[in-house]
């Protein structure tokens, strides 16, 4: 099992102001990610991040030093978002996903003979995809699910980290990981044909 | 380890997300990638699961961190002292 990406505070009797801005500094830039893939936009992550970091600020005493400074971060975050930050409204979603497969981008693939262009062609079809689309393909989630993959794409935490920022049992972050993938999978692979780029890859194989 | 403590392409296959996310036993991730060794089938699957991961991954965290957030936050976190 990984030992996880925390920021580790030293161990201490209790953080004082100081040294719990120079821990949140560290953790600032993934923070802002974070609440960027939450939010889905650049003002409302900002607003995010600076409530979350307050909050933080105001219950540094709780903080247990020598535990992992980031994942309490994120789980104050996380709060924060479901609390004040959550968008009533979530946009339409357009994808079916039940009962998705395994290996659903590799099987589609495979169907258009994807799998053997090129050396790594699940990284052409994702590089062909690019940020904009993989983010959009995350935001396409059912909110339970996308929190988990954000977190677990995002940063590289541990199952049982997950679970500690979110406050569910290890059992639910496994279950909701493995089918978030294949939901993602799918929201990338109906993406890539919106956008011409499975026919443009096919062409190109047929071209070869 | 005898031949009959071996995965199936089935049993492999299970432990497909635990194994890449490196959430198995040291017993389970020898024995997934005993068998991964000697089946290309199995060996594709996956292959083509870990390079989409590290794709998405990759992706996700092209981030501008927009340079005033830093000092705004420490702003507020000054007042609040």
């Amino acid at each position: 099992m990984p030992e996880g990406s925390g920021v580790v505070a030293p161990a201490a009797a209790s953080l004082g102001a100081d040294e719990f801005q120079a821990l949140l500094v560290e953790v600032l830039p993934t923070a802002y990610g974070y609440a960027l893939r939450l939010t889905r936009n650049r003002a409302d992550a900002e607003d995010l991040v600076q409530d979350a970091a307050l909050r933080a600020f105001r219950a540094m005493t709780t903080f247990e030093p020598g535990t992992n400074f980031k994942a309490w971060m994120f789980r104050i975050l996380t709060r924060c978002f479901w609390a004040n930050h959550r968008r009533r409204q979530r946009r339409p979603n357009t994808v079916d996903f039940d009962d998705t497969p395994d290996l659903y981008l590799y099987a589609r693939s495979a169907e258009h003979g994807l799998p053997w262009q090129g050396e790594d062609p699940a990284r052409t079809l994702i590089d062909r995809l690019g940020t904009e689309r993989v983010s959009e393909a995350i935001g396409q989630l059912p909110e339970e699910y996308g929190v988990v993959c954000t977190l677990y794409f995002m940063e590289d935490f541990a199952y049982h980290e997950i679970a500690d920022v979110l406050e569910v049992p290890v059992g639910t972050v496994r279950s909701r990981l493995h089918r978030g993938r294949k939901m993602l999978q799918k929201a990338l692979w109906c993406l890539a044909e919106e956008s011409g780029i499975v026919t443009e890859l096919t062409q190109r194989e047929g071209d070869a | 380890m005898t031949p009959l403590s071996r995965y199936t392409c089935e049993e492999a296959f299970r432990r497909l997300d635990d194994y890449l996310d490196r959430e198995l036993s040291s017993d389970e991730t020898e024995l997934v990638r005993e068998h991964l060794e000697v089946c290309a089938g199995c060996a594709r699957e996956f292959n083509f699961e870990s390079s989409i991961l590290k794709g998405v991954r990759e992706k996700l965290r092209q981030i501008d961190v927009p340079a005033s957030l830093q000092l705004r936050i420490l702003s507020v976190l000054e007042k609040e002292r």
